[in-house]
């Protein structure tokens, strides 16, 4: 049994000033799939969030449980209508965190699961937003949502060969915290949410995606004219032109292109995917290689072998 | 190959500082706070010092159970950090890169794939349920969880705002810092290894407990509505207990120790004898280790056990159930038999 992808889902891009809600944002991507697809609330085994910049620092519950109880209501009422013992066997859901490879090891979480025969589909979902608008230092993503339904497959196919190389020697180079402290041209001290990153970063993460794409490919026995198509991480900016040289890979490499100044943080993987499903390059292609790229510095990669090719 | 995983060590750090109850609640004017140390049954509980933090306890945690297994950090295969909060350098939150990449990195786990999960106090089980397929599937042979919390901080905005006993943030005032760390190997063909079950969210109940940054003052947060939250924690788990004993030909006198969240002792009484009325019957003993230590979040059950294995409480065969319960609402059981781990903390049975 493998997994595939029954729907992907994104939500508008956001920038600037605006107060937008991650959760909401989320829950609206969940919405979305579950109706595309006409499965249930009840159908799903597990709900996992990856994104990190949330609405207000939320620490607990998790951010899943809040977009569980907005997108899926009626995953605690059984069609008889009785709420008690409703939940046995029900959704479960939890926050994943893994900076921009998040995504990817919410999705190799669920694949897992749905090979095991423990559910039989699952959703990952994945969105940023600035926890207080205006207080914070050098934020610069798109307040967006992203979610992706997956569906356990009986025919071949489908995600394999999960791999995650880590680089801890730059962990450095960019972190995310917040601080207490005072923010220029604000009044008074509040906790402060702060992106620090070093000048060699996304130089770094270019060198490490393509360290990491060798190394897997040496390891699955593919080679680069086997793929068809990379959906890779939407930023840092720069990095997909940077990986473009250094791979010189002849498939497509899907970039989501925006005009505006901003990037894609955690959902820049699940946009790029939503682009290729749309403009068909998705399903037109065999292999399809996932490359999330994050802080750490985290290479995720993972392979999709089309069932419909 | 059997796929099952079970406990190979645990390992835990608690801070040095003590902050008994009488000292805590004298810092509140208000009256009828007098039985709050009776009513929890914490009358002490540990808090970081200037030089301690969420990630400082974490590592310690780990190098402590590193230090009672067979393994070395470069055995392990995945390392899932599951604390709520994660602080760093003091009341520094940081959110990327994830803590267990830093705390790969710290103790020197260089071929382990990791990832944080967060899910309220449940995120040490979520983490063992998350690893536990990971083992089914064979991806893993070794894999640690470990988690950090410095909760402490979550006082000094309680003292504030508490007004009344009834007060939504009288259960900060429970709370107390602690780091644990397990580790889960292979188990061997006979074991029955961890059985996990019934882990469910029921997203309904997600607000009653909510608990984040605060926005103008260092550190965090927690407003419970206590009562509510019991009441349906416990109304919640009697199907899930009673699913998790019959999928597994058990009944609940065959449970040695049943170990739940750590919240409070009248809390942890009333909802135990609600399920002993439930299912008929009583297991051996009901753990609560509430009074040196305070709930210390998602790192409870494992300190439990840490410390019933210092005080060479198991026995090899003893049968443990552990019972989570956290904001979202989590419920989820994990059951297991004690094995020889306890021969590593000194026991000899």
């Amino acid at each position: 049994m493998g997994t595939r992808i029954s729907m992907v889902s994104v939500s508008k891009l956001y920038s600037g000033f605006r107060s937008v809600n991650s959760i909401s944002l989320s829950a609206n991507t969940v919405k979305e799939c579950l109706f595309s697809t006409g499965i249930v609330p009840s159908e799903i085994g597990l709900l996992i969030n990856t994104g990190i910049y949330r609405y207000r620092n939320t620490g607990e519950p998790s951010i899943a449980s809040l977009i569980q109880h907005i997108s899926m209501p009626a995953s605690r009422i059984k069609p008889s209508g009785k709420k008690e013992n409703a939940f046995i066997g029900g959704t479960f859901s939890f926050d994943l965190g893994n900076g921009g490879c998040g995504w990817l090891s919410g999705i190799e979480i669920i694949d897992g699961f749905i090979r095991t025969g423990r559910i039989k589909h699952g959703i990952v979902v994945t969105a940023d937003s600035e926890p207080f608008p205006g207080f914070s230092e050098n934020y610069r993503f798109y307040s967006a949502a992203a979610s992706v339904l997956l569906s356990g497959t009986e025919t071949e196919g489908g995600f394999s060969h999960f791999r995650t190389y880590t680089f801890p020697e730059f962990s450095e180079d960019f972190t995310g915290l917040t601080r207490f402290g005072k923010k220029k041209g604000r009044w008074g001290r509040r906790n402060i949410l702060e992106i620090r990153e070093s000048e060699t970063y996304v130089e770094d993460c270019i060198k490490c995606a393509a360290a990491s794409v060798d190394r897997f490919l040496g390891e699955t026995g593919y080679s680069m004219g086997d793929i068809d198509l990379i959906i890779p991480s939407q930023s840092p900016k720069g990095l997909l032109p940077g990986l473009k040289d250094k791979l010189s890979a002849s498939c497509k490499l899907v970039e989501v292109r925006n005009g505006m100044n901003r990037e894609l943080h955690t959902a820049g993987p699940a946009f790029a995917l939503k682009n290729s499903w749309n403009d068909n390059s998705f399903i037109a292609s065999e292999n399809i290689l996932f490359l999330t790229v994050g802080s750490g510095i985290s290479v995720s990669i993972a392979l999709f072998q089309n069932p419909s090719c | 190959m059997n796929g099952k995983c079970h406990i190979e060590s645990i390992g835990v750090k608690i801070p040095g500082k003590r902050l008994t109850t009488s000292e805590l609640i004298s810092r509140i004017k208000i009256p009828g706070m007098e039985k709050f140390g009776l009513l929890t049954g914490i009358r002490e509980r540990r808090v970081c010092s200037d030089t301690e933090d969420s990630f400082s306890l974490a590592c310690d945690a780990a190098r402590d159970c590193l230090a009672h297994s067979k393994y070395g950090a470069e055995d392990l295969d995945l390392v899932i950090c599951c604390s709520i909060t994660h602080y760093k350098n003091g009341l520094s939150h940081l959110y990327e890169p994830s803590f267990s990449l830093l705390i790969k990195d710290v103790i020197g786990a260089g071929k382990a794939m990791t990832f944080d999960i967060s899910n309220a106090c449940a995120g040490m089980l979520t983490g063992v349920y998350v690893a536990e397929n990971f083992f089914r599937l064979g991806k893993i042979s070794t894999c640690m969880i470990v988690s950090g919390e410095y909760i402490s901080n979550l006082y000094d905005h309680a003292l504030k705002n508490i007004r009344t006993p009834l007060s939504s943030e009288i259960s900060s005032l429970t709370v107390g810092d602690c780091g644990a760390a397990v580790i889960l190997e292979k188990a061997p063909e006979d074991s029955e290894g961890l059985i996990i079950s019934g882990f469910s969210t029921f997203s309904h109940l997600s607000g009653l407990c909510k608990g984040g940054q605060n926005k103008r003052t260092p550190g965090g947060y927690m407003k419970t509505k206590s009562i509510k939250i019991h009441k349906a924690s416990v109304a919640n788990c009697l199907p899930i207990v009673s699913e998790a004993l019959k999928a597994n030909n058990l009944t609940f006198d065959m449970i040695d120790y049943l170990i739940p969240h750590q919240t409070s002792r009248s809390s942890i009484i009333s909802g135990a004898i609600r399920l002993y009325e439930s299912e008929d019957k009583k297991p051996g003993n009901l753990v609560v280790n509430l009074r040196d230590n305070g709930n210390t979040a998602s790192t409870t059950h494992f300190l439990a056990i840490y410390q019933y294995m210092n005080e060479k409480r198991f026995h090899v065969g003893d049968r443990i159930m552990l019972l989570c319960f956290a904001s979202g609402l989590i419920i989820g059981v994990v059951i297991f038999m004690m094995d020889e781990i306890i021969y590593h903390y000194g026991n000899k049975d």
